[in-house]
């Protein structure tokens, strides 16, 4: 297999507060194509600082990431925008989806940041509601949806872009867990299929439990790292 | 679809976008009811002092205007009389012969500007017949004289009573005429009400002992005829004689024009501040509550510059809501009471005293429509740019987890 993500000695300190806090402390990570990769640890680790510099987020204060080998740790910001759209599908913990517009819409706007035709947009957003078993919901908005239909919707709009991998912080915290273990199988479904390459952070235990490869993460270091 | 969205969001919050169309639609309604007004006050004003007083304009001897000595009577009058009435602009002509004297009554003396007109000339240049509050508008009686209310309270003389109208002779002696008033004239104007006695023109001309002298000749001009042009003109022809157009005769006519419109200016201004600040209020507020919202956009790959769109269009989007309804109400308020007019009656005492007439009657012109539109819609986009600015200032990171 490929390597997709390389994380070479990333560090990370933020100075915000009047003690620095080093969020990350030095993790070196090689993330494969078509990997089903949890991030754990409690909470305050770094979990979401990882995933956000290995997104193109944030930048690291020491080290570099290496995507597709390219290094995306000296792109500028505008660069970064670009690539994102491209390259990344983002799943967030909540607030993700556009309020005022529908469930299919919502996945056919990353295709329109893109620039495909609207007839490819169409048929892509239908193809992924539809795996998602959401086409029925196809025109309804976010705020008529269940948690768990919105974050089916929004791992429909990661999948909309094509990405090289969709990086998902906590895509079940807010879910009750038959939801949070629905959407897994779903990920982890789509992840044999289609080859797509998942890396996501967690807390839940049974989440964690579908994960192949969990990488464990404590005062911003990695203490543990298993493929099963 | 960015605009799909944007329009999507100027819904969202229905009660505080309703606000702000709400206020652009009063303000500019506001604009445009002020703005008819004020234009009806001053062509009121303008229109009330060309139509009794001043007439579009006048000619003199080049002399007259500085003592109005009798003896610079404008040279060839004929000639010009004949050149005026073959012109297609030129309305009505009237000649007068003016001199300086005193009015007497067996109570009081004071001074007094005597035109001698001919009535019916006069009557169709300056309507004077239809001032005549009390008394006829020259009766064919011996000498009479129409003056002016305040004039006849100061002198505390009534329709028919006898006045001594007395002044030099073209020789310089001091002549006096008996003369009855005929009629009391009810004038908006100081001038009349205070400080005119008309006469007829051959009872004064005969007395000067100049018979055919004219002083000044007055003309109206038909609708939307370049006073200005007309005068320059006629100062071509008769160079001998001096033709004055009402801008130049009554400067302080074309002063008040430039400051109504500069009172309308500011009238913009402070209506279009207030718009201002409500519309970066409420996109602010829009924006700072959706903060999260546009952190994610900007995180999966929306460009700073599309966001920034975004929240321009949604301000623009809310004014072309507002914009045409206020413009409705505007054109609806001053159409209405451009026919029916506005009755200022109850207030006019103070009104009519400094020369307004009682009944106004609102009009503005296309280009004062687009001109409010035009500022609205600027005054949108750069009170929107704020707001838009203000949105793309976050990290994507730091907005999503800014709660
Ligand atoms: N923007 C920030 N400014 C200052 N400190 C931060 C910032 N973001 C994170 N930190 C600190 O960095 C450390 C790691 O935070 P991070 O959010 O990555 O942890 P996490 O593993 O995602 O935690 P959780 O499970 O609660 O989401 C924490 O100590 C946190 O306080
Ligand atoms: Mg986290």
């Amino acid at each position: 297999m490929a390597t997709l993500i390389q994380a070479t000695e990333v560090s990370k300190v933020y100075h915000k507060t009047t003690v620095p806090v080093n969020a990350l402390n030095g993790v070196t990570l090689r993330i494969e194509e078509g990997e089903f990769t949890a991030i754990v640890g409690p909470s305050g680790c770094g979990k979401t600082t990882l995933l956000n510099i290995l997104g193109g987020l944030d930048h690291p204060t020491q080290g570099k990431v290496e995507i597709d080998g390219t290094d995306i740790t000296t792109m500028k910001d505008s660069d970064l925008i670009d690539f994102r759209l491209h390259t990344i599908g983002f799943v967030f913990q909540a607030y993700n989806l556009i309020p005022v517009l529908t469930a299919k819409e919502n996945i056919e706007f990353i295709m329109l940041l893109q620039k495909k035709s609207k007839k490819e947009r169409e048929i892509r957003a239908i193809e992924l509601l539809t795996r998602m078993g959401m086409v029925d919901k196809a025109n309804q908005r976010p705020g008529e949806l269940s948690g768990g239909q919105q974050q089916r919707v929004a791992v429909a709009r990661a999948l909309a872009s094509n990405p090289r991998f969709i990086l998902a912080d906590e895509p079940t915290a807010n879910l009750d867990s038959t939801s949070a273990s629905n959407l897994l199988d779903l990920m982890a479904e789509i992840n044999r299929e289609q080859k797509a390459t998942f890396v996501f952070s967690t807390h839940d235990q049974r989440v964690m439990d579908k994960a192949r490869r969990l990488v464990t993460l404590r005062d911003g270091a990695i203490i543990s790292d298993i493929t099963r | 679809m960015l605009a799909r969205i944007a329009w999507r969001n100027v819904w969202r919050n229905k009660a505080r976008s309703g606000v702000v169309i709400g206020s652009m639609i009063v303000g500019i309604w506001a604009l445009a009811f002020g703005g008819g007004f004020m234009q009806s006050f001053l062509t009121g004003y303008i229109q009330s002092a060309i139509q009794h007083e001043i007439s579009n304009g006048q000619i003199h001897h080049p002399e007259f205007d500085k003592d109005q000595n009798i003896k610079y009577s404008i040279h060839n009058p004929e000639k010009i009389l004949t050149y005026l009435s073959q012109q297609k602009s030129v309305k009505k002509i009237c000649e007068r012969s003016i001199v300086n004297g005193m009015i007497s009554s067996s109570r009081q003396a004071t001074g007094v500007k005597i035109v001698g007109v001919d009535p019916e000339e006069e009557a169709q240049v300056t309507q004077l017949g239809s001032l005549v509050a009390d008394g006829e508008y020259f009766p064919h009686v011996s000498h009479p004289v129409l003056i002016g209310e305040k004039l006849a309270e100061k002198l505390k003389v009534k329709a028919k009573s006898k006045v001594v109208l007395t002044f030099q002779d073209v020789h310089g002696n001091i002549t006096a005429g008996r003369f009855r008033v005929a009629g009391i004239l009810h004038a908006a104007s100081l001038v009349i009400n205070e400080s005119s006695a008309f006469v007829l023109r051959e009872d004064i001309n005969q007395l000067l002992g100049i018979p055919d002298a004219v002083h000044e000749i007055a003309y109206t001009t038909t609708v939307g005829t370049d006073d200005l042009a007309l005068s320059n003109q006629l100062t071509k022809m008769f160079p001998d004689e001096k033709t004055e157009s009402w801008q130049e005769l009554s400067p302080s006519l074309v002063f008040m024009q430039e400051w109504m419109g500069a009172i309308l200016k500011i009238l913009i201004v402070i209506i279009m501040l207030a718009l201002a600040f409500g519309i970066i209020n409420t996109m602010l507020m829009a924006v700072l509550e959706r903060i999260r919202e546009l952190g994610v956009l900007m995180a999966l790959g929306m460009k700073r510059s599309r966001v920034f769109t975004m929240i321009m269009i949604e301000t623009i989007f809310l004014s072309l809501v507002g914009g045409p309804l206020g413009l409705l109400a505007g054109y609806a308020t001053v159409s209405y009471l451009g026919e029916k007019g506005i009755d200022l009656s109850n207030y006019s005492k103070g009104l009519e005293a400094i020369g307004y007439e009682n009944i106004l009657y609102p009009s503005l012109g296309l280009t004062d429509y687009s001109q409010i539109v035009i500022g609205v819609l600027i005054t949108a986009l750069l009170a929107s740019i704020y707001p838009a600015w203000k949105a793309i200032q976050y990290d994507p990171v730091e907005a999503i987890h800014s709660l």
